[in-house]
């Protein structure tokens, strides 16, 4: 025990370095929201190309699907970023590559999620609409999808939280993410149980941030509780209904 | 209403539906018409193809064969593989007013946004005037006070009035009803027959699958049974007193 070294935890290097590591959780949340929003185009279209009538569209789309789930993000980036320039002698910057990366990689759960989601709303709900004579464009967007939403935001959600912890693999690409810009601070003072713990309680902390905030996008969808966030979007149409209820009673 | 009518061309014919899922056929050739201003009240057993005859009226189900004439237009394949002008199931359903036996409201919007999201999507008016539209026929059915209510907040006999508030928001031509009453606890029964019974009477042709031989007797001016896909035996409101068919007789003492 005598001859064990005094292990001296600079915790002050948290500090010193706060806004390098913030921006480093700041670019990896930024090339998750990019992600987001392609994957969630992405993935709703191919989970309507797997609901599809014709067998070569759904077969499309079901490889498509257990293809990129099972890459790891770190491989897929490095496919990305390296492959692609080798191959097609084009260079995406490490920002696209790592926002590429992560859409393939999530637009195949995010086609799980939505076929499921679009799959558990009842049959009754299109044929009410078919039957009312409404377009299926328009059964679609304004009947099944807001259900489905409903039912597919907390996936989302978790989905996200994990694209944010993903980017940390990007490392490898030279993204300056959160681990990124932990590892070069380390590699200066040496201090890896400090700064990684530091990086470990900013990943948490996002991660508490989001799902607070998909809690408010779902409270937008759920019913028939209306949530405050609600209530004050619809607070015009409210006030008409009202005015309508009291002429007509 | 029906023999004063019948000099005229119907409102809805069907000429030899006939509807197979997969390999068994389930209507083998189904011929019937439909009168302005007429009550047609089908039944039968379970099975019998009756809600699947109503469903081909609006095309929810396609049929396999045969047509569906609507005010002189034909939908449907037709018979022999002729392929003359054919109306699209779009048009008709806009005619076509339909009530399922599962309400099959809007879980996600309240009940006058149920109805104007049918009369705001299909007719194009705005929003708003979608919405006043929607407020008068929540008053005819009597549920103006729970406009912002959502299905989950009604009971089984408003949300069922809501959804014949939706289908006539719409100004239909004929409305089908499948089953209307069968998925209503008992004591709800009587306010939805009211409010049928109260279109009935405002002369609006009605198709009807129901269980409730009382209404059919009462409202029927066409009475049709049915039994494993085929029409078994019809007539018109004095079929309850005059009907012969043997099979019809005995469904209808086991029902009454």
């Amino acid at each position: 025990m005598e001859d064990r070294p005094r292990i001296n935890f600079m915790w002050h290097l948290v500090w010193d370095f706060r806004s390098e590591l913030l921006q480093g959780l700041v670019t990896a949340i930024n090339v998750s929201i990019s992600a987001l929003v392609l994957s969630f185009f992405v993935g709703l279209f191919f989970a309507l190309m797997r609901m599809s009538r014709y067998g070569f569209l759904r077969g499309l789309s079901s490889t498509y699907v257990n293809i990129f789930r099972g890459i790891p993000a770190l491989v897929s980036v490095i496919w990305v970023y390296f492959g692609w320039s080798l191959l097609f002698g084009y260079n995406f910057t490490v920002y696209q590559a790592g926002v590429i990366a992560l859409t393939l990689l999530y637009s195949s759960f995010f086609a799980e999620i939505f076929r499921s989601a679009l799959e558990a709303v009842h049959k009754g709900q299109r044929e009410a609409g078919a039957a009312l004579g409404m377009s299926r464009i328009r059964v679609f967007r304004s009947i099944v999808l807001p259900q489905a939403l409903k039912i597919a935001i907390p996936n989302i959600g978790s989905m996200f939280i994990g694209m944010v912890k993903d980017t940390s693999t990007f490392t490898v690409i030279g993204l300056g993410e959160l681990v990124y810009i932990t590892q070069s601070i380390n590699a200066q003072y040496f201090q890896p149980f400090v700064l990684f713990t530091a990086a470990a309680a900013l990943y948490v902390a996002a991660a508490f941030v989001i799902d607070y905030l998909f809690r408010a996008i779902e409270s937008i969808f759920s019913y028939p509780r209306q949530s405050p966030v609600k209530r004050f979007l619809t607070r015009r149409k409210r006030a008409q209904v009202q005015r309508l209820v009291e002429a007509n009673s | 209403m029906a023999n004063q009518a019948s000099s005229t061309q119907a409102l809805m014919s069907l000429r030899g539906i006939r509807k197979s899922f997969g390999s068994s056929e389930v209507l083998h050739g189904v011929d019937l018409e439909v009168f302005a201003g007429s009550h047609t009240v089908i039944f039968g057993p379970s099975g019998s193809g009756k809600s699947t005859v109503l469903r081909t009226m609006n095309l929810l189900e396609e049929p396999t064969e045969g047509s569906v004439i609507f005010e002189g237009i034909e939908y449907g394949p037709g018979v022999s593989n002729s392929k003359p002008k054919r109306g699209k199931a779009l048009d008709l359903r806009r005619q076509v007013g339909m009530v399922f036996q599962q309400f099959n409201l809007f879980p996600h919007l309240s009940a006058i946004d149920n109805i104007a999201l049918a009369v705001h999507s299909v007719t194009g008016k705005s929003k708003e005037e979608a919405r006043e539209r929607a407020a008068l026929e929540l008053k005819k059915v009597g549920l103006i006070k729970w406009a912002m209510n959502h299905p989950a907040q009604l009971s089984g006999g408003q949300q069922q009035r809501v959804a014949i508030a939706r289908a006539l928001s719409l100004d239909p031509k004929l409305m089908l009803f499948d089953e209307p009453t069968s998925a209503l606890d008992p004591e709800l029964v009587g306010e939805v027959l009211a409010v049928m019974r109260q279109l009935a009477e405002t002369g609006m042709t009605m198709v009807v699958v129901t269980h409730e031989m009382g209404f059919a007797k009462e409202v029927g001016d066409q009475c049709i049974f049915m039994e494993d896909g085929y029409i078994v035996a019809s007539g018109g409101a004095d079929f309850f007193d005059t009907c012969t068919n043997e099979r019809a007789r005995q469904f209808i003492g086991s029902v009454l």
